[in-house]
């Protein structure tokens, strides 16, 4: 263990504060020297002490709990105290989540000897509760329940269960009012999340209030819900017969309970701090006897509200799933989904500090029962040589897989992709012997996966991939994988590898990343690629328009007026014209790739020759839709070897209205895809361009919906707009995924196995590509759905995208998904 | 953000950098009792970074392209405008540069997410910034760089080698003893 650095105090990990000035604002007040013995006052030290409860190894649960308690009730009557040390408790319990058993039984202690100290915390309990109910902030709610749940052998009479009770009708009002409703799900979820805290804080009383709960929750559980299917991470291949649909958590939840109440609620893994060893049956004894409290009734609001995050069923993900040894907990057993909540709280809670974040998860068996996990760092090859009853549970294992659980959620996780990346880096940083097997193995499961992957979550485990070995010189055993480079460019493998290195390359550069590949990965990386500067293709004579296209290079980049481009425009018209072309196709090639070219040598540059010739882009945008499209296809084809590059120009172009998304579209699925003979659909960039060019008109209408109606019908618009774009990308979709795309059936490339092989590749790109946009579509009808009920309701609140509902639904419904 | 102070740092606050540059300034925070828990719901005060949409971003490579830079702080959000920092003689790129989002949200997270990872294989830093103004994208070191650069003693291959001020020390020394030596033209 002696790896794991351990900071000094509660803060740590800052690499944003230089040493020197950090240590004045740090929380250390010994660093002066030993010259000055100084005590913190007791608040101090009880905040320090509270903050960093069970972090420590070394030490015993008892022992810190009962000094930590000991040390507050002995300074009682400072007042200060007193109101800190319960809004203490309750900050930590909604912000670290993994210490709330620990904070309850400091609580518990506390209570031996001023019983007051109970009634004050759960008054302020019970208020803040209540407000995270109103604001519909679940995640606090159940949190809570769990501080309560781990204080229920305080409690009087029934304790916790009368407040789940009430929840549970809630839920059920709600799921009779609508099968799609996501709020009454998420209830039962807390309520079943509850249940296990209760258990272990007060063994043997509750089993049979237990059974009665769970008798009520099964019918919701066990039911699936109905958008399940949207956010199922998995899309199955038509010709594999046995992939089970992943499991809803409720659902997996409710089982693994069951088989616990069966067994007597054994939970082992969860912490009993509250449990004093044999030695020490005196504090036990003070605890049993200890004063109860009667807990402050929680109304609960008649109407509950989804709350600041949209509500999505949730299924069961792990990279770590079917191997020979269980590193991770299998979905039969409630650990797997108990840690696995306790984790993913942490890491989206916590997205303001990566580096505690890493540091909870290297440290996860310091927040569960002793001989929960394997020895930390232990190799997986070893975890076969464990003798049973011992655990074969890796602790990094079950760590990295709730990151990924979060970076893999459909529709999407809570914060941007790339906080999650950065806990993968930072844990690795802090425990790299440990963490990085663990991400090699998880590498591999998604590797090997990467055919039925969602195509978004390829595109995710692309983008972490690439990101990551960013951060770690780019070393990746590609040895490993050097087979499936001869694979066809249409394999999903071979997609993936190709992407890979090309979102390598964009963070570095092309020499390096091919300083780091195995040989038979070379031929990958072409001399194109090391060019920094593409050729210029009217440098060569025998391209139609040469002549023009370097006199126009040559004037925009002495910025000659436009009166002087005009003629060697006209010129390219009649040329084109003699010649049976499209003439604005013709200027618009010459005049784009000229700018391209003009603006090579960076974005800047870029970004100002687009600038300069803004007003002859825009007419040449609005020109015709060939056009339009002209200017796409010179942007791709000019910088086709570094699409990172084509990819923001395309993004700038969007924003100046040179072109529209539509345009982009068509131009990918339509025009690029057929000339390609449909090999664009297995590029990662043609997927990013799509998902970006949709992100951004998305998000623009998300905005626009939240406005109060306007009079010019402009929202409208936006929203149709939108609607019609969503419906030209399944248009061109649906004929890829079904086989009838012309340019398949015309395909003569090989015969027979050869062919088919390739058919039934752009057939599964098709359907890959069809589900990701359709769940979008889907998405967005679910917010405007949302959107136009709130604005009805006249909450102007805030986005409140509650319940996927209807909207999601028919849109799937209708996509045939 | 919450009222009262998390129960760890948060990583999107603006550095200790920023703060003493504001605090001589006259302005900025007392910075005492941080640990007080009298203080625990600290006075909101006029503060030129709350709306912040721009980050400085440092100890970049000096060959670390606009591309790559783009390529990165797009993880957070669409970039507005990106402003490479050169060398205020040469006009080159000097490792810095400054990134300017959207919204303030975007800038936050890059704070969270992206400053301290790598770029280019360099741990980078950011810094939310109050905004971008018209002569900043210059080092403003004695040799035109930007001055953590002048007098480097470590060797920082992405950053021109040693400091400038004792690159030009050394080359002087090295004159000097040319000049005193007999055998002219030979190299040390």
């Amino acid at each position: 263990m002696a790896d794991y650095d351990r900071r000094s105090s509660g803060g740590g990990g800052g690499y944003n504060n230089s040493k020197k000035r950090r240590y004045r604002d740090d929380d250390d007040f010994d660093r002066r020297g030993p010259r000055r013995r100084f005590d913190a006052p007791p608040h101090v030290r009880i905040r320090k002490q509270l903050l960093a409860i069970a972090e420590n190894p070394m030490r015993s649960w008892h022992e810190e709990v009962v000094s930590i308690a000991n040390l507050f009730t002995d300074n009682w009557d400072d007042e200060l105290l007193r109101g800190n040390f319960v809004d203490l408790i309750l900050q930590i319990t909604v912000e670290q989540p993994l210490k709330t058993p620990f904070l309850a039984a400091v609580v518990l202690v506390a209570n031996t000897n001023k019983p007051e100290i109970v009634d004050m915390l759960l008054q302020k309990l019970a208020d803040g509760f209540g407000n995270y109910i109103q604001e519909g902030d679940w995640r606090d709610v159940k949190l809570y329940l769990k501080l309560l749940a781990c204080l229920q052998s305080c409690l009087e009479g029934e304790g916790v269960f009368p407040v789940l009770e009430n929840l549970f009708s809630r839920a059920v009002d709600l799921q009779t009012a609508s099968s799609e409703d996501t709020i009454g799900t998420e209830l039962v979820k807390i309520i079943l999340l509850t249940l296990p805290y209760i258990m272990v804080a007060a063994p043997g009383q509750w089993a049979q209030k237990a059974a009665d709960l769970m008798e009520k929750t099964d019918i919701i559980a066990s039911e699936p819900h109905a958008l399940q299917t949207l956010i199922e991470p998995y899309h199955a291949e038509g010709s594999e017969e046995t992939m089970n649909p992943s499991t809803s958590i409720i659902k997996l939840l409710q089982t693994q309970l069951q088989v616990e109440a069966n067994s007597g609620w054994g939970l082992s893994f969860l912490p009993r701090p509250w449990e004093f060893p044999a030695g020490d049956a005196e504090q036990q004894e003070k605890l049993n006897n200890a004063t109860k409290h009667a807990l402050p009734t929680i109304p609960i609001p008649e109407t509950v509200v989804a709350g600041p995050r949209p509500l999505f069923p949730e299924v069961f993900f792990s990279v770590y799933a079917a191997q020979e040894v269980e590193s991770v907990p299998s979905e039969a057993t409630a650990a797997s989904v108990l840690i696995r909540d306790a984790l993913t709280d942490t890491i989206n809670i916590l997205d303001f500090n990566r580096h505690i974040t890493a540091r909870h998860l290297v440290e996860v068996d310091c927040f569960f029962a002793p001989r929960t996990f394997a020895a930390r760092a232990t190799p997986f090859d070893r975890l076969r040589d464990i003798e049973p009853p011992k655990s074969t549970w890796k602790p990094e294992d079950v760590a990295v897989d709730a990151v990924f659980s979060q970076l893999y959620q459909l529709p999407n996780p809570e914060h941007k992709l790339v906080y999650y990346h950065s806990v993968l880096t930072e844990a690795c940083k802090l425990a790299p012997a440990a963490i990085a097997p663990s991400l090699g193995r998880a590498i591999r499961f998604l590797y090997r996966h990467v055919h039925r992957l969602d195509l978004e979550l390829t595109s995710r485990f692309l983008d972490w991939f690439s990101h990551h070995l960013s951060n770690f010189g780019f070393t990746w055993k590609w040895t490993e994988w050097v087979d499936d480079v001869e694979l066809s460019d249409l394999h999903p493998r071979k997609a993936f590898i190709r992407g890979a290195i090309d979102k390598e390359i964009r963070l570095s550069f092309a020499q390096r990343i091919k300083n780091t590949l195995p040989e038979p990965y070379q031929t990958l990386i072409g001399p194109e690629m090391e060019k920094e500067t593409p050729d210029f293709k009217f440098a060569d004579d025998h391209i139609p328009f040469a002549a023009e296209g370097r006199e126009i290079a040559s004037l925009l980049r002495r910025k000659a007026p436009d009166e002087e481009i005009q003629p060697v425009i006209e010129r390219i018209h009649s040329l084109a014209l003699d010649n049976n072309l499209d003439p604005l196709v013709a200027s618009t090639d010459v005049f784009v790739t000229s700018v391209l070219h003009v603006g090579n040598k960076s974005l800047s540059h870029v970004l100002a020759a687009i600038e300069r010739t803004k007003e002859r882009l825009l007419d040449a945008g609005a020109a015709s839709d060939a056009a339009r499209t002209q200017i796409i296809s010179a942007v791709m084809t000019y910088w086709s070897a570094h699409p990172g590059v084509a990819l923001y120009i395309i993004e700038k172009l969007l924003n100046y209205s040179i072109i529209v998304p539509s345009a982009v579209i068509n131009w990918a699925l339509i025009n690029y895809a057929g000339a390609t003979k449909g090999e664009a659909l297995a590029k990662a960039h043609m997927y990013e361009l799509v998902f970006n060019t949709v992100m951004k008109v998305t998000g623009r209408v998300r905005q626009v919906a939240q406005r109060p109606d306007d009079d010019d019908g402009s929202k409208d618009a936006e929203i149709g707009a939108m609607r019609e774009l969503f419906r030209a990308i399944e248009d061109a979709l649906v004929s890829w995924a079904s086989g009838n795309k012309d340019e398949m059936m015309e395909m003569d490339i090989g015969n027979g196995e050869g062919k088919s092989e390739r058919e039934a590749h752009l057939g599964r790109w098709g359907e890959r590509w069809l589900r990701t946009f359709r769940r979008r579509a889907a998405i967005e009808e679910a917010f405007l759905l949302e959107a136009a009920k709130s604005a009805k309701a006249g909450n102007k609140n805030d986005v409140a995208v509650s319940e996927a509902g209807a909207g999601a639904e028919a849109a799937m419904e209708n996509g045939g998904l | 953000m919450r009222g009262p102070r998390s129960t760890v740092d948060r990583l999107d606050k603006p550095s200790a950098y920023f703060n003493s540059r504001n605090k001589r300034r006259g302005g900025g925070r007392d910075r005492h009792d941080r640990d007080d828990d009298v203080n625990m719901h600290p006075e909101p005060e006029d503060d030129p970074l709350k709306d912040a949409t721009t980050l400085y971003v440092g100890n970049l490579s000096f060959y670390t392209t606009e591309e790559q830079v783009y390529e990165l702080f797009s993880k957070c959000g669409e970039i507005k405008r990106l402003i490479m920092g050169l060398d205020r003689f040469n006009k080159t790129p000097c490792g810095f540069c400054f990134v300017e989002y959207y919204t303030h949200q975007d800038a936050l997270d890059c704070m969270k997410y992206i400053g301290g990872t790598k770029l280019d294989e360099r741990i980078i830093r950011t810094d939310l910034d109050p905004g971008f103004e018209e002569g900043r994208q210059y080092g403003r070191g004695k040799s035109g760089g930007q001055v953590r650069d002048e007098y480097r003693e470590d060797y920082d291959e992405g950053r021109g080698g040693l400091g400038r001020a004792i690159q030009s020390e050394r080359l002087r020394e090295a004159e000097r003893r040319d000049n005193d030596t007999t055998e002219y033209g030979r190299l040390r």
